[in-house]
């Protein structure tokens, strides 16, 4: 019984923490975070290029911010009676 | 001779610092003004030296482990997205899409709730010390990713002590006011400096980012004032048609 108690204590602490993490890095926007590891990737496989690689990171830097509002505002307009 | 990009990373600091104080206050003040002031300090305090170790054990353990390649791509990408963040929080905020933060709102809201616990029992009070604590190593944790973040990611690879000293201007800016006023900093334009951190964070991260994995920035660290200059202009182009946006659908809906 003490072990099941102490094994679920853990558990529920490891789940704590995890979740503190993800509502820090995540929040209530999986895609921006989405959209900032594909732009990381984005500008790995760039790298060589150097025109390339800058213009195109901070492009698509742009169309995710763009995108993530029109994304927000379009939710509220829908769930608007 | 200070570098544009150290004034530039003392300036985010200090308003990123600034901005989460401002949360954090308000919950301060509400504890101290129901339950009283003692445990409200002693549990601030506690969670301000909680922070303070995370900072210089997290910080020494990076410089002297991590790669600063490495340290750069994780930290711009982590300011990438807290940057992203605030900044959509704050044009759907300027754009009336989001309700504003109200710290009278939330103040009410915490006064409600310490109110209705039980009185104060003995010289301590726990609930007021556990509810100053939280707030302040909650709102702090996000200082504390930046200050380590900036302190760690630039050029010379240690500027831990200016982006200390931006984070302690900042707070000592926001206390200073609360402790004049006394009232929740509901006047302090906050998601003005939410845009303008926002816009700095997305600025530095995508920078640090870009650097970490190896692309080559045009002009060098000269790069960062236009990288924030194009950042900015996209943030006011959205904010004034979004704007414009949801005054159509009030009008409409009228």
């Amino acid at each position: 019984m003490s072990t099941y108690k102490t094994s679920s204590k853990i558990w529920k602490a490891v789940k704590g923490f995890f979740g503190f993490w993800k509502d820090f890095l995540v929040g209530d926007s999986p895609v921006l975070a989405l959209g900032a590891v594909i732009i990381l990737a984005v500008a790995y496989l760039l790298r060589s290029s150097a025109v390339l690689a800058p213009a195109v990171a901070v492009v698509l830097v742009l169309v995710l911010i763009t995108f993530t509002v029109w994304q927000k505002t379009w939710k509220r307009r829908r769930l608007r009676p | 001779m200070i570098d544009q990009s150290t004034v530039l990373l003392f300036i985010t600091v200090a308003l990123a610092s600034a901005v989460e104080a401002t949360e954090a206050l308000t919950i301060l003040l509400a504890a101290g003004i129901t339950r009283g002031w003692r445990s409200t300090f002693e549990g601030a305090l506690l969670a301000i030296a909680c922070l303070a170790l995370i900072v210089l054990a997290v910080g020494t353990a990076l410089i002297r482990y991590v790669p600063l390649y490495a340290l750069r791509t994780v930290v711009g990408i982590l300011l990438l997205i807290f940057g992203l963040q605030w900044l959509t929080k704050a044009i759907l905020r300027q754009t009336g899409f989001k309700a504003a933060h109200d710290e009278h709102d939330i103040y009410d809201k915490e006064v409600a709730a310490l109110s209705k616990e039980a009185g104060i029992r003995g010289r301590r009070d726990s609930l007021a010390f556990a509810v100053s604590f939280k707030g302040v190593l909650l709102e702090g944790m996000e200082v504390v990713m930046i200050v380590i973040s900036f302190g760690l990611a630039t050029k010379s690879g240690n500027q831990l002590e200016t982006a200390t000293l931006g984070a302690f201007l900042g707070v000592a800016v926001m206390t200073a006011a609360a402790a004049v006023i006394a009232k929740p900093l509901a006047r302090v334009p906050e998601n003005y400096m939410k845009l303008g951190v926002g816009d700095l964070l997305t600025t530095f991260g995508l920078f640090w980012m870009g650097e970490g994995v190896g692309v080559q920035w045009p002009l060098g660290d000269a790069f960062l004032p236009v990288l924030l200059a194009i950042i900015f202009l996209t943030t006011v182009g959205l904010i004034a048609y979004f704007r414009r946006v949801h005054k159509r659908e009030m009008e409409a809906a009228a």
